[in-house]
């Protein structure tokens, strides 16, 4: 049975004159989910988590947390919400502890339960060695840790996490991965930015692409998956290279898509990319074998997160001009 | 041409910041000619007019001096070395001379234009008649290009030790006012001392300083000079004095950049309570256990402003132990001072020892305020911690009381670190009593109007050392700025125009109080105290709109 939904956005629009940063945004995030929230620089990812943290306000449009809106019940959000920003935001000559005291005092945790959660959220995040280490002298690694622990504080519902694991080492990083794991398997929901689309593609239920401000698309990876997968990359393997140019020549008859076909000699292998279906990959595959071609492999190279991004990416920059004169 | 130079200089010249310095640099100047400029036929023989104008010209351009000339050197280090755009410099086919050389020539550049661009205003002054060209204003001008030369110096070389720009112009404008005010302190306390040599030593080190250098310029004579007695050439003493020192630092600052500069490592984090029994005894004893810096603190407390607690814990200065020597050294310079007025042969009364007090705790204040509070809003712009603080169920009005408060307590402990000067002036001569309290109510409304402008500056800055050195110049604009006008008393500004700017003058306002040698003829006080509350209001008025505009969703 599907979780609550505890992370709403119905057509939310943020325009700066007349500069749209995010137009009519509608999502949905689950109890425990972790929502990958993808697009390029200036896409309005972040023009979305400010708002969703209170610290913008919508032109247009709801967001909803836990039932509470966001611009209206900010007391009831901010409770309710953890939010990592891309910059650390620490201060000098404060040691990790004093740090996280600070802010457990400024989110009213009381005295007699502070120190339990302080030392709780710095197990969780592997930061506790660090607690008399001075802020400004800790590690970019080391300052991701800490702000995570700053963010789970206060025990929120949601984590909002802005580009948690960049500039991570890949040890960390794989660490950073196994945490946020965690945190959803504790029933916590997440919303992760991130350019690092393999890390992504991991960890997430669902994943948002959104570009221009607009949400190109939305739902599980596998559903993101299928509708961006018309388009189909093949490789041919060939036992020699001296059938390359005959090969790539011959399935250029084949297909539409002329310009697609590549050819690497030290591989000895062709690609291409089609929108045939089963019935004419088989057919292609029965040409190349037929014209002598000794083919040892013929696969479909397999679609990530970060081909998916690319596609919808490209279809958006495609539709760009189309979407301006009307 | 060495390219730290064209970034440095030609791109300073080219913000409209410069441009509008500039100019209002020469409409000032040039104001100044004009009121005194002889408007009829009649020539002033005795050159009058003249000699006026220059005075005003002269320490209008010595204070100019002083505040811009360390600013643009002190960041300038400290800066690269943040960006890391320093390492890419030493990296880079320059050597450390051309390096030190451009960043120099591009600061002084920026000095000497405007020095420049007051040569009409001084042109004019020989044209009136009465001033000498070569005796007075080459005199004049030299001792301000070689302030321009010692400031810069000094500057680069504290930027070259700070950790951040905003703390490099704190040291900067600190060394700055020790070097140029209270090397004139000694000498004051002296002035009856039957000892010849005390009176060498003494006037020796206020050739540390620029003033009595530019007062002997002006034709002024100098502070406390005594007659005769001191026959002794303050410019050529200042020469020598501002030459030497700027040689060293250039030489010691040169001999910093090098990769040495970036060969810090990150501090451990020591905590005393894991440090050995003997270590541990030892700071207990030393900083009296609560003012350790690297005890472990114990948990901010449900009746505590967080906020609070959190400036004071951040600040590397305004920790317990640093605030708790400074009390100290107020305390004991306030006592020493009457002590040793009382010592001599002579009582000097409550207006030379009130005078000296009044200084140290005015030079105090506008040293200490704004390097306290200038970070309190810019800093955590600069951080990213305003963001954190915003999402955080602390109410804005907690946020400002709780930063406002971490000020107000230092400031508190330092006018209450004084006051025990005032205690014996007040023990000596009784009826001083009611003149002291008008005294110390003076400098608490300093203190509040310090503090409320500082904070006001603060919030409408992104960078904290943008913020401090704007402080700097509001706050020292508005005490010795005005001064200027108190310098041509009589000549140049009627009675009449002197007692109402005076009037907006706290220090002035406080002198005057105790009647000081040069303002006993004012009557300042209740007005300052009236516009001083006004001006408060008004800051407090503007840093509650920025508040409320920087923490509402935009």
């Amino acid at each position: 049975m599907a979780s609550d939904p505890v992370v709403v956005t119905e057509n939310l629009t943020k325009m700066y004159g007349d500069f749209v940063a995010l137009d009519k945004l509608s999502i949905t995030v689950r109890q425990g989910q972790i929502l990958g929230f993808i697009g390029p620089n200036g896409a309005g990812k972040t023009t979305t988590i400010k708002i969703l943290v209170g610290l913008l306000r919508p032109t247009n449009g709801v967001a909803r947390i836990g039932g509470h809106d966001c611009t209206r019940d900010v007391k009831q959000t901010k409770q309710l919400v953890g939010y990592m920003p891309d910059v650390f935001g620490g201060y000098e000559n404060m040691r990790v502890r004093e740090y996280l005291d600070f802010f457990g005092a400024a989110y009213k945790i009381p005295r007699s339960l502070r120190q339990h959660r302080i030392d709780e959220t710095m197990e969780l995040t592997g930061s506790a060695y660090m607690r008399d280490l001075y802020t400004e002298g800790l590690s970019h690694g080391m300052k991701q840790r800490v702000g995570l622990a700053r963010t789970l504080l206060h025990d929120p519902q949601v984590l909002i996490l802005d580009e948690p694991a960049n500039g991570l080492d890949p040890t960390a990083r794989i660490e950073m991965r196994q945490i946020l794991l965690r945190l959803a398997e504790l029933g916590k929901t997440l919303i992760v930015t991130s350019h690092i689309l393999p890390e992504l593609s991991r960890i997430c239920d669902q994943v948002a692409i959104v570009t221009g401000g607009l949400l190109r698309a939305f739902g599980s990876l596998e559903q993101i998956m299928a509708t961006v997968r018309q388009r189909r990359v093949i490789e041919v393997q060939l036992l020699a290279d001296g059938g390359l140019k005959s090969s790539a020549t011959l399935i250029g008859e084949l297909i539409k898509d002329k310009d697609s076909i590549t050819t690497s000699a030290t591989e000895s292998v062709v690609r291409f990319s089609t929108d045939q279906g089963e019935q004419g990959l088989a057919d292609i595959l029965a040409k190349l074998t037929a014209s002598g071609q000794r083919v040892s492999q013929f696969r479909e190279v397999p679609m990530d997160l970060e081909d998916a991004f690319m596609s919808v990416t490209k279809e958006a920059e495609a539709s760009a001009p189309e979407e301006t004169s009307s | 041409m060495n390219p730290i130079i064209q970034r440095e200089l030609i791109g300073a010249l080219r913000t409209r910041r410069a441009f509008g310095l500039q100019l209002g640099f020469i409409f000032l100047l040039t104001v100044l000619v004009l009121i005194k400029w002889p408007s009829d036929a009649v020539v002033d023989l005795s050159g009058a007019a003249a000699q006026q104008v220059v005075r005003v010209v002269a320490y209008g351009l010595m204070a100019a001096v002083m505040l811009l000339a360390p600013a643009f050197p002190a960041t300038s280090i400290v800066t690269e070395r943040q960006r890391r755009t320093l390492e890419l410099l030493l990296n880079s086919p320059m050597n450390r001379w051309s390096i030190l050389g451009g960043k120099l020539v591009g600061v002084l550049g920026f000095i000497l234009i405007l020095l420049v661009l007051s040569l009409p205003a001084a042109g004019a002054c020989i044209v009136m008649g009465g001033v000498d060209l070569q005796h007075q204003l080459l005199l004049i001008y030299g001792i301000l290009g070689l302030m321009a030369l010692q400031l810069s110096a000094l500057g680069l070389c504290v930027s070259s030790y700070a950790g951040t720009s905003d703390s490099a112009l704190r040291i900067t404008y600190g060394l700055v006012l020790l070097l140029f005010l209270v090397s004139l302190g000694p000498q004051l306390l002296t002035i009856d001392s039957y000892i010849p040599q005390l009176h060498r030593i003494t006037n020796q080190i206020r050739c540390l300083s620029p003033i009595p250098a530019m007062m002997q310029a002006t034709g002024q004579g100098g502070i406390g000079a005594a007659g005769i007695r001191t026959p002794v050439n303050f410019a050529q003493g200042y020469a020598v004095s501002s030459l030497v020192l700027s040689v060293f630092l250039i030489g010691w600052t040169a001999r910093r950049l090098d990769v040495r500069l970036f060969d810090r490592p990150r501090p451990a984090g020591k905590v005393t309570d894991e440090q050995s029994t003997a270590v541990r005894v030892l700071r207990r004893v030393v900083f009296l256990w609560f003012f350790d810096p690297k005890r472990r603190t114990g948990l901010i407390g449900p009746l505590t402003n967080p906020v609070l607690v959190k400036e004071f814990r951040t600040r590397r200065f305004g920790r317990a132990h640093w605030m708790m020597r400074l009390v100290g050294v107020c305390v004991i310079l306030s006592l020493a001072l009457p002590m040793v007025c009382a010592q001599s042969t002579i009582w000097r009364g409550v207006d030379v020892i009130g005078t000296i007090l009044v200084i140290l705790q005015m030079v105090l204040l506008i040293l200490m305020t704004p390097s306290l509070a200038s970070g309190l809003i810019s800093g955590e712009r600069e951080s990213g911690g305003w963001q954190l603080l915003q999402i955080t169920p602390l109410s804005a009005i907690k946020i400002l009381v709780g930063k406002l408060a971490s000020v107000v307590w230092p400031l508190l402990l330092l006018l209450v670190a004084t006051l025990p000067g005032y205690a014996v002036i007040v023990q000596i001569d009784t009826s001083a009593t009611q003149v002291i309290t008008h005294v110390v109510i003076t400098m608490v409304f300093t203190a509040i109007f310090a503090l409320l402008v500082t904070a006001t500056i603060s919030s409408f800055f992104k960078r904290t050392a943008a913020a401090t050195a704007t402080a700097y110049t509001v706050l020292v604009c508005f005490v010795a700025g005005t001064m200027l006008v108190w310098v041509g008393r009589g000549d140049t500004f009627t009675h009449s125009i002197t007692e109402a700017v005076m009037k907006t003058n706290p220090l002035a306002a406080a002198l005057s109080l105790i009647e000081a040698p040069g303002f006993d003829e004012y009557h300042l006080v209740p007005a300052n105290w009236q516009i001083m509350g006004v001006l408060c209001l008004v800051c407090l008025g503007t840093l509650l709109f920025r508040i409320w505009q920087l923490t509402k969703p935009q």
